[in-house]
């Protein structure tokens, strides 16, 4: 009987487009979307930042011997413009407000001697930081001056550069590619199925039980000799399922993404996360999704069967979205770490025993701890939709 | 057949509803004491006006909602005991059309005869007997969410109908409908009356009971305020016509 109410609902449920909206296509199309659009966006702004002819103006004269350093830069470095102010530090500030500057070239007057003379002089670059680019150029443009006069400095004084130098220092990374994309991604990819298991869930639970009400269809149903806990059971599992499928949909839609949008430029980092998709990484994620879907579902059912209206449903559980994603940003600080304590606080546990499962250093202990705590908030949250279902103030409006 | 005695429901009033009411009660009174019986092969109407109570008493006939106390049985079954075998023989058309839009008449139909675990070859014949009364075939593929009220009103009688309940319960099933289609609803009825089903429906349009009706019950506020023959009805009018007495009755 569960199935027969579980298959008609599920019917119903794919037939209704926003469902299918909500539970499908937005999240299998949002990544490859807004990765599409966020590369082309970055790249696009990269190489009009890379390729800008900067207008760059310099407190002194064009002969200056910073000046001249400045404009022996060759046009590889980036290209410019050099606009000397003779001094004029007013109009070489107001000129800078009304954006004719990109950068501001400040530097000591005597700062020539200073060089010749081998002591330090000061230079000040001014730009508007919020400018994609700006500060790299300054940057480059300082380095290239610097290490030249530099050099010269070690001819001048008949110093070897390498005596200067007591020893050089590696830092080793002894973490695996999979331990680094656990630890950086870890943490993302549990917040984006939860996300998207809640919305999924979301529509689906408000539709079988407030829309029922609403539309007077949970009565009729009410009066066939099937038992209350089976029509739960039945309308419960296509809320799940749709939990399930929004969050796979959505992560098929972000291993799409790497695997064909160039998303990672590193081809090992993407053989890794290729790899890391196993029968038994998918096993162990559907195990920790199943009771976390389920959880949401029993959150959100008692709700739907106790509010009247569509709206009323929706103005309620759509702000606990940000109570389910609160403990799953938590998981995402660092330092934060799957241990006991953790693996008891629901949501929480699941980020974080992902991102062990992704770094492949998963505790099994832990896992097993995290697993029953959802189980239980799971059982808990059906329990009490099963006892807000049976309550007849609640199934008719 | 249908047997209530000493038929009592109370709802529990929240805040807002004590308000609104002007009252420190915790309960309101949606029934009380009501006492009938509807006979096989009889049609039995309960009238009354907008909020009496008839559609309470209806959803506590089908088991959708418990009685606070008294007695209910269904074809001998205590249906206050055993809900489900006493929904097994009935069938509850109510008051709302009560249809998943986004199905077909027909996947509808089929879903609910499942539900009541009907037989695949009395679902082939029962559709087919149903269909053809009803008129349903041209638009038995069609979603619901297309289909105009009387089509819709149709393809919930074929559902209440689907699986030959002994006990048949109309909530005003003609409400809203085009004479046509009304008359399509009022030869069911008769139908039924032949198969000697138990017909109990309810209603305000006093020419349908007038044309349908054995027997009759009037409540008003939740109270029974007549009960008897359609034959005792109309001799002891004093009134000029079926309304202008169900009127008085419920204003006496």
């Amino acid at each position: 009987m569960i199935f027969k109410i579980f298959k008609k609902e599920l019917k119903d449920t794919v037939r209704d487009r926003r469902t299918m909206l909500m539970m499908l296509v937005i999240p299998l199309l949002l990544f490859p979307v807004l990765i599409n659009i966020v590369l082309g966006v970055s790249t696009s702004y990269a190489d009009s930042a890379e390729s800008k002819v900067l207008k760059i103006g310099v407190i002194g004269d064009t002969s200056d011997y910073l000046v001249q350093k400045l404009a022996q830069i060759p046009e590889s470095f980036g290209p410019k413009k050099i606009i000397a102010y003779y001094g004029d530090s007013l109009k070489l500030q107001n000129d800078q407000k009304d954006e004719k500057l990109d950068l501001i070239l400040w530097y000591d007057s005597r700062l020539e001697t200073q060089l010749e003379a081998q002591e330090k002089s000061w230079i000040i670059w001014a730009f508007d930081k919020t400018n994609l680019g700006y500060a790299d150029r300054a940057k480059s443009y300082t380095q290239i001056i610097e290490t030249t006069e530099r050099f010269k400095r070690y001819e001048a004084l008949n110093i070897d550069e390498q005596k200067l130098i007591p020893f050089d220092v590696i830092y080793e990374n002894t973490a695996s590619d999979q331990q680094m994309l656990g630890e950086l991604a870890g943490g993302f990819l549990p917040y984006i199925f939860i996300a998207f298991g809640f919305m999924g869930c979301m529509y689906p639970a408000i539709d079988l039980f407030t829309g029922e009400k609403e539309r007077g269809t949970i009565e009729t149903l009410l009066t066939t000799p099937v038992h209350r806990w089976k029509i739960l059971v039945g309308k419960m599992l296509v809320v799940v399922l749709s939990g399930l499928m929004a969050s796979f949909s959505a992560l098929i839609g972000l291993f799409f993404s790497i695997q064909f949008l160039d998303m990672i430029p590193d081809p090992t980092l993407v053989s890794v996360i290729t790899g890391m998709l196993t029968p038994s990484f998918i096993v162990k994620l559907f195990f920790l999704l199943l009771p976390l879907t389920v959880f949401f579902a029993g959150i959100m059912v008692p709700i739907s069967v106790y509010t009247k209206t569509f709206k009323e449903a929706q103005s309620i559980i759509a702000p606990m979205n940000i109570l389910v994603i609160l403990p799953a940003m938590i998981g995402l600080f660092p330092g934060v770490e799957l241990n006991i304590a953790t693996a008891c606080v629901p949501i929480l546990n699941i980020v974080l025993t992902t991102k062990s499962l992704i770094a492949g250093n998963i505790d099994y202990f832990l896992l097993t701890i995290t697993f029953l705590i959802m189980l239980i908030m799971a059982g808990t949250a059906v329990f009490i939709s099963f006892r807000q279902f049976g309550k007849e103030t609640n199934i008719l409006n | 057949m249908i047997k209530i005695e000493n038929l009592f429901k109370e709802f529990p009033l929240n805040k807002e509803q004590k308000k609104e009411r002007n009252t420190s009660d915790k309960f309101a009174s949606a029934v009380e004491d009501v006492s009938f019986n509807c006979n096989p092969g009889e049609v039995f109407s309960l009238l009354g006006p907008n909020g009496a109570g008839k559609t309470t008493i209806l959803r506590m006939l089908s088991t959708v909602i418990q009685p606070s106390s008294g007695s209910i049985e269904i074809c001998g079954i205590d249906a206050i005991k055993y809900p489900r075998e006493a929904r097994k023989k009935i069938g509850f058309l109510t008051g709302s059309t009560g249809l998943y839009a986004r199905l077909s008449a027909h996947e509808i139909i089929d879903y609910f005869a499942s539900l009541y675990n009907v037989p695949q070859a009395l679902l082939k014949e029962r559709k087919s007997y149903l269909f053809d009364l009803l008129g349903m075939n041209d638009f038995a593929n069609k979603r619901i969410g297309k289909l105009s009220t009387g089509m819709k009103q149709k393809v919930s009688i074929c559902r209440t109908m689907i699986h030959d309940p002994d006990v048949v319960i109309f909530d005003e099933p003609t409400s809203g409908l085009d004479v046509i289609t009304a008359e399509s609803i009022i030869q069911l009825i008769r139908d039924c009356r032949d198969q000697n089903k138990t017909v109990l429906f309810s209603s305000h349009i006093m020419g349908e009971v007038d044309l349908l009706c054995d027997r009759l019950a009037i409540i008003h506020q939740g109270k029974l305020k007549h009960h008897g023959t359609m034959e005792d009805f109309r001799a002891q009018m004093t009134g000029k016509s079926l309304t202008g007495e169900f009127i008085n009755i419920v204003q006496s």
